[in-house]
């Protein structure tokens, strides 16, 4: 089922050169990756879909609603963004308020923000420390109360900006948990990354920008098994897909499993 | 990034003349028409003032900005032209208001007075970049911390309007409304401005340590990094006007 549609989808910010260009993509409920290099149009692309920019040409329909004709606001109930830098919006004095304010904002009551709000926190792991100023965390802990401040609101689709910067081991496993724990609800979770490794683990489909257009769009294994697609995006594939092709297979393997797998049972060399 | 300098970029002499002198002739343009307070001295001042901005190719520029400056003066004239206390002689009637000579005259010397400090301050702004300006003022003494505050000042401004905007985003996809009414917009004050404070106090604390660990107190004489732009005749153009203001003080001995 469609959850997102873009039609040939346009935008400059100077109406000179444009940033995208002629976009056009159906998002179901698969978890999905925006990569490319800086400047390929990946964050003005999510800001169109969130309706924080509007086109110069083309559509864009949540469900049946138009991107074009609602607010921000309205459009929050259907789609979070969690931004890259989490002290561009952390004001509250407490980690618990600052992650009930959108739920609050959409109009759920106290009880029921309260509540999405503390397991939001379980979920990235900082459900101990509701009570703390956000200003005294780590910008990884940070990072994760901004989502799970996007996470109380319980939209449909979930949009991350770079989620894994500033994170350590542990918390890129939280986050990585939280992720296929949206999946399992059915929600539509994207994200733009320039880390490869999580994309590989975590994304089912990969969509490619190079310079504002839509340069592959396919499944994350067939992706990364294009090197030449990867090459002109100036991307390099996961590590461990790189190991895998420096070992001879022909295989494309995105996580240590499938190449442990692979490595067992002799594999296509 | 917007920039809060108007500094146009043009290649022109007036834009090759040291960035102090420029700040010497605002002295000038306000101190000669103090002291030699006379019509044809205020009308020369200006009308020099607007041929610098023509040679200087920011004429255009400047437009809006004395347009809207003689605008608010327009007032001046009028109101002194109708109640000045010393008006004696008509000079025209619109309807019930009449306009007097006395009145009048006065407006205009106010705003000629005006226009030459304003012209002198265009000149300045428009035809010098803001670190050309700090760089000189720090290698005529300033203090360099002074000198780093000044040049702060216009990098750090751009620098929170483009957080503000991202700051607006973020909590405009957290649902918060921030167009409608009064009340809608005092309710979106506090989530808009209190990261942009949070920000600006972590940053400032940053910057501190980030100058601290550059060494940015060390004792001894500083090297600059870049070499002094080479301007035009500077000392001739200082001369002349200190000279010009040596006469003005010299006429209003003698006058």
């Amino acid at each position: 089922m469609s959850l997102i549609q873009v039609k040939n989808l346009s935008f400059s910010y100077d109406k000179k050169r444009p940033v995208l260009a002629d976009i056009t993509l159906d998002l179901d409920g698969r978890s999905t990756a925006i990569v490319g290099q800086n400047g390929a149009g990946k964050t003005t692309f999510v800001k169109l879909l969130k309706g924080l920019l509007k086109p110069d040409f083309g559509e864009i329909h949540i469900g049946k609603t138009s991107v074009k004709e609602a607010t921000v606001a309205s459009l929050a109930r259907k789609v979070g963004l969690v931004f890259q830098n989490p002290d561009e919006q952390i004001f509250k004095g407490t980690v618990r308020d600052e992650v009930m304010f959108g739920a609050l904002n959409l109009g759920q009551d106290k009880e029921t923000a309260e509540t999405r709000a503390r397991e939001a926190l379980e979920r990235v792991g900082l459900g101990h420390l509701s009570e703390t100023n956000p200003q005294d965390l780590s910008l990884s802990e940070k990072k994760r109360v901004s989502i799970a401040s996007v996470v109380a609101m319980d939209p449909e689709i979930i949009i991350f900006d770079e989620p894994t910067i500033a994170q350590d081991h542990a918390g890129k496993e939280q986050i990585k948990h939280l992720i296929r724990g949206l999946q399992e609800q059915n929600k539509l979770v994207m994200t733009i990354i320039h880390d490869m490794d999580f994309v590989a683990e975590c994304f089912e489909r990969t969509l490619v920008f190079n310079e504002g257009k839509l340069l592959m769009d396919g499944l994350t294994r067939d992706v990364f098994s294009r090197q030449d697609v990867l090459h002109q995006a100036h991307l390099e594939p996961p590590s461990v897909t790189q190991l895998g092709k420096k070992l001879g297979f022909a295989e494309t393997f995105l996580t240590v499993k499938e190449l442990v797998s692979g490595l067992r049972n002799g594999g296509n060399r | 990034m917007n920039s809060i300098s108007l500094y146009t970029e043009r290649d022109s002499i007036i834009h090759h003349i040291h960035p102090t002198n420029k700040v010497i002739y605002i002295f000038a343009s306000i101190l000669v028409p103090i002291l030699l307070p006379s019509f044809a001295v205020l009308l020369g001042g200006a009308l020099f003032g607007l041929i610098l901005l023509l040679i200087g190719k920011v004429f255009k520029r400047a437009l809006p900005m004395i347009g809207f400056v003689f605008l608010i003066l327009l007032t001046v004239i009028i109101i002194q032209g109708l109640f000045h206390p010393t008006n004696s002689v008509l000079v025209f009637t619109i309807g019930p208001a009449a306009f007097y000579q006395e009145g009048l005259l006065y407006g205009l010397t106010i705003t000629l007075r005006v226009m030459n400090i304003v012209g002198a301050f265009l000149i300045l702004v428009l035809t010098t970049k803001p670190s050309d300006l700090v760089d000189s003022l720090v290698r005529r003494g300033l203090s360099p911390r002074f000198g780093y505050v000044l040049n702060s000042v216009f990098q750090i401004l751009p620098q929170m309007m483009v957080s503000m905007k991202t700051i607006m985003d973020a909590q405009r996809s957290r649902g918060l409304e921030t167009e409608g009414g009064l009340r809608v917009r005092i309710k979106a004050f506090l989530p808009l401005i209190g990261p942009v404070v949070l920000n600006a106090l972590t940053h400032v604390k940053e910057r501190a340590m980030a100058l601290e660990v550059r060494g940015f107190h060390a004792e001894g004489k500083k090297t600059f990094l870049y070499e002094e732009k080479s301007y035009i005749a500077t000392k001739p153009i200082q001369w002349g006007i200190w000279a010009v203001i040596g006469l003005a003080v010299i006429g209003r001995l003698m006058g």
